[in-house]
């Protein structure tokens, strides 16, 4: 609760008292429940929890595609309840668009915003470079394996400047060599660009590795555990994984969601059982 | 519940949307008919079509011409399918075969096939023989292709797990190829049986003197518009009904 | 290197060679009076009416009679099909109601009712391509609603981060992701159009591949029939890899 307290860079986003209840009647469930933290300029904070701790409903709501909840989640004054330009959003899922080139994919939203075409390349040049793949513009997606899909999605998020870039497991995917260095590559381009970054995610050290804060969620329903600081220091590279400072938070986190794992578990063994026995 | 309710809800009003379009059409026919802008009996009252549905089902002569198509149609299914489904597995389980010979059953299965009816008739006569030859021809090419796609979907693990249980080959073909074949075999009699019926019945307007195809000629002739459109509905429901049937069995 | 090409292609080597030898043998069987020649003429025959047919059987009027009915009917139901998948994929209503309808439409045997188009629509051109028509329809509405339904959710959850409008969400999203499976549809839909086209010209000796036949056949002249199937077949079978070429093209990198 320490970084709370700490409000000398201002808040780039706020998520305040957030409530989101799926169903009606007797069969409500709440996914998120009274969830509040706030992320910096400049900060890279993780939201971490088993699955069905409700962060992929709060990457919805925070992106705008679930309007409908209780509480707010502010940008400036301004409370969420649609996508929001400030935003910049990156699925889970491969969701590049197989008909267009990968440079035609990453100049796409400045495409809609009306952008002549020679400035929307150079600037999807800019960031295909970033991401590493500037000898690859002219391929088609189904040419590039899949953590070069995903770096394509990310270049294309980041082509329109979006004040904060949220990801929802974007390498949940990739297997773990793959995931570790894009780990490296999503450090350098959020510290080349000062980028607010919310990264949802179930990979311990893959928060762990990236992050500033690290927001620790329940199970069912989500609440905030825990917000822990990391303290790492910056620049960082994937070297940090093999230091004790490392080990030491990765297994004080395991500590708190060991307890929220395993009631999951529990959860969907009995829902199993329940299933076999009605055949 | 709720979900239970909604869904029924949903389903009534499909059902009212399916009867709302289908007064529409009836009453659309219906005015049309009425309208007398259509030389003589182009389109005809419903109820003269009604009658003479009634008037058909009731006609003997329908029924012997219906036997006759259908002895046709199930002798040609049987000759396309033992050809069919022997030629698929044979190209579905030899790599060497397939590029050898599927290429030809390929590129040959989106032809007109009605045009090989003059060759039917020189080879197996006007009679029955050359609609059940040609029929026979159409069915094998959908039969062949879907078996043999079928054999190579196989799950290779599913062949694997039986080679790990040492079957042999006779239990390999009754308890992993054969239930996991089912599917497309019966997908492909599905689609085999329909180009069957439609060759058949247009290999009888073409030329012969029985059938349900020559009954629609016989019709077309009287110029009894009502009796051809109740002969055409009629063959298009049992068509519809087979089709049905079949892919019945073919659902997992 | 000539070896190398031999082994690598042998299945299709073999598959030519094969075809080239029952050719031969049937040669030999026609020669020999075991097969009577009134049956089935030499193949040899069939070869040299191959010249015949061409130069007297008009046979690039009739391509061209067959091509335009062709082509009306084929445009015509992409023309019409494809915006009312568009519209049935916008009302689940309406999709769930009609999907199975279309489904049977497309499984009935309507080229059965060639005699009641050529009562409404006369023995011309029209009563063929309009049959065409109906048939080439079905496919292309069921494709067009099948490939927008299939676009992937990730992909409309992009669309609607960047707070697209609907129309720029079915242009930029929807149809470009269904447009191969549309295309699937056209290529179906058109080699039914062929289909009909020419068998309904056979049935009703009218126009144009389709007749050709016919008349060969009726005239009994029997190494001009073969010739002149052999003539139709290897049009539809080019048609047919023409539009799998095209299918293949339009979808780069997938």
């Amino acid at each position: 609760m320490a970084s709370n307290m700490n409000q000398s860079a201002e808040a780039a986003l706020v998520i305040d008292d957030v409530v989101k209840r799926f169903g009606r009647g007797q069969e409500i469930v709440t996914a998120v429940d009274h969830v509040s933290f706030t992320v910096k300029q400049g900060e890279f904070v993780s939201v971490i929890g088993p699955s069905g701790c409700g962060k992929s409903t709060l990457f919805n709501i925070i992106g705008g595609l679930l309007g409908d909840y209780e509480g707010a989640v502010k940008i400036g004054d301004e409370r969420i309840s649609a996508p929001h330009p400030a935003v910049g959003m990156v699925f889970q899922e491969e969701s590049t668009f197989p008909w267009r080139t990968v440079i035609d994919n990453v100049a796409f939203p400045l495409e809609l915003q009306g952008v002549a075409k020679s400035e929307r390349m150079d600037r999807a040049h800019h960031f295909i470079d970033m991401v590493g793949l500037a000898s690859f513009e002219k391929a088609f997606p189904s040419q590039l394996s899949g953590g070069m899909k995903q770096r394509v999605s990310i270049a294309r998020t980041l082509v329109s400047q979006p004040k904060i870039l949220l990801m929802d497991e974007p390498f949940a995917a990739l297997d773990e060599q793959t995931r570790l260095l894009l780990g490296d590559k999503i450090t350098q381009i959020q510290q080349q660009l000062n980028q607010t970054t919310l990264l949802i995610t179930h990979n311990l050290t893959e928060a762990v590795q990236l992050s500033d804060r690290i927001v620790v969620m329940t199970y069912r329903p989500g609440r905030v555990k825990r917000i822990v600081n990391i303290d790492l220091p910056r620049p960082r590279t994937s070297d940090v994984v093999g230091s004790d400072a490392f080990g030491h938070y990765v297994a004080e986190i395991w500590n708190d969601l060991r307890e929220e794992a395993s009631r999951g578990m529990a959860d969907s063994e009995s829902a199993a059982s329940r299933r076999a026995a009605h055949g | 519940m709720a979900a239970a309710g909604k869904i029924s809800v949903a389903s009534r009003d499909v059902l009212a949307l399916r009867l709302l379009v289908a007064l529409v059409i009836f009453g659309a026919w219906e005015a049309m008919s009425r309208s007398g802008l259509f030389y003589g009996e182009v389109v005809p009252s419903l109820l003269k079509i009604g009658a003479s549905l009634i008037k058909l089902l009731l006609d003997p002569i329908f029924y012997r011409n219906l036997q006759v198509t259908a002895l046709e149609t199930m002798l040609a299914l049987a000759i396309g399918a033992g050809a069919g489904i022997t030629t698929g597995i044979v190209l579905g389980a030899n790599r060497f075969l397939m590029r050898a010979f599927e290429p030809y059953v390929y590129y040959l299965s989106p032809t007109p096939r009605i045009i090989l009816f003059p060759v039917m008739i020189m080879w197996f006569g006007v009679g029955p023989a050359s609609k059940i030859a040609l029929g026979a021809l159409s069915a094998f090419f959908a039969i062949a292709l879907s078996t043999a796609a079928g054999m190579r979907q196989i799950d290779p693990i599913l062949i694997r797990v039986g080679r790990s249980f040492r079957a042999n080959i006779w239990q390999m073909a009754m308890k992993i190829y054969l239930p996991a074949m089912r599917v497309p075999i019966l997908n492909g009699l599905r689609l085999g049986m329909g180009t069957a019926i439609i060759t058949v019945l247009l290999g009888e307007t073409k030329l012969s003197n029985q059938g349900l195809g020559y009954l629609i000629m016989q019709i077309y002739t009287r110029f009894d518009m009502p009796g051809l459109y109740a002969l055409l509905i009629t063959i298009f429901v049992i068509a519809g009904a087979v089709n049905a049937l079949i892919g019945h069995f073919a659902r997992d | 290197m000539a070896e190398t090409f031999l082994r690598r292609r042998a299945p299709e080597l073999f598959g030519v060679a094969t075809l080239v030898a029952s050719v031969l043998v049937f040669e030999a069987l026609v020669r020999g009076g075991v097969v009577n020649r009134y049956i089935i003429p030499p193949p040899s025959d069939i070869l040299l009416a191959f010249e015949r047919v061409i130069v007297e059987e008009h046979i690039l009027t009739r391509c061209r009679d067959t091509a335009i009915e062709m082509i009306i009917a084929g445009g015509a139901s992409v023309l019409v099909g494809v915006p009312i998948g568009a519209l049935l994929y916008r009302s689940s209503l309406w999709r769930r109601a009609m999907e199975d309808w279309i489904g049977a439409l497309a499984a009935a045997p309507i080229v059965l009712a060639f005699p009641l188009f050529l009562v409404l629509f006369g023995r011309s051109p029209k009563t063929i391509i309009v049959m065409g028509f109906v048939h080439g329809l079905a496919p292309i509405i069921l494709k067009t609603v099948e490939g927008l339904a299939s676009t992937r959710p990730v992909l409309i959850n992009v669309g609607r981060s960047l707070k697209m409008t609907p129309s720029q969400m079915f242009w930029k999203i929807l149809f470009p992701s269904a447009l191969p499976v549309i295309f699937t549809g056209i290529r179906l839909s058109w080699t039914f159009v062929l289909i009909t086209i020419v068998g309904v010209e056979y049935l009703i000796n009218l126009g144009g591949l389709g007749q050709l036949i016919n008349e060969l056949a009726e005239r009994y002249d029997l190494p001009g029939t073969y010739a002149g199937i052999c003539f139709v077949v290897m049009v539809s079978v080019l048609f047919f890899v023409a539009l799998e070429r095209v299918e293949a093209w339009l979808q780069p990198g997938r």
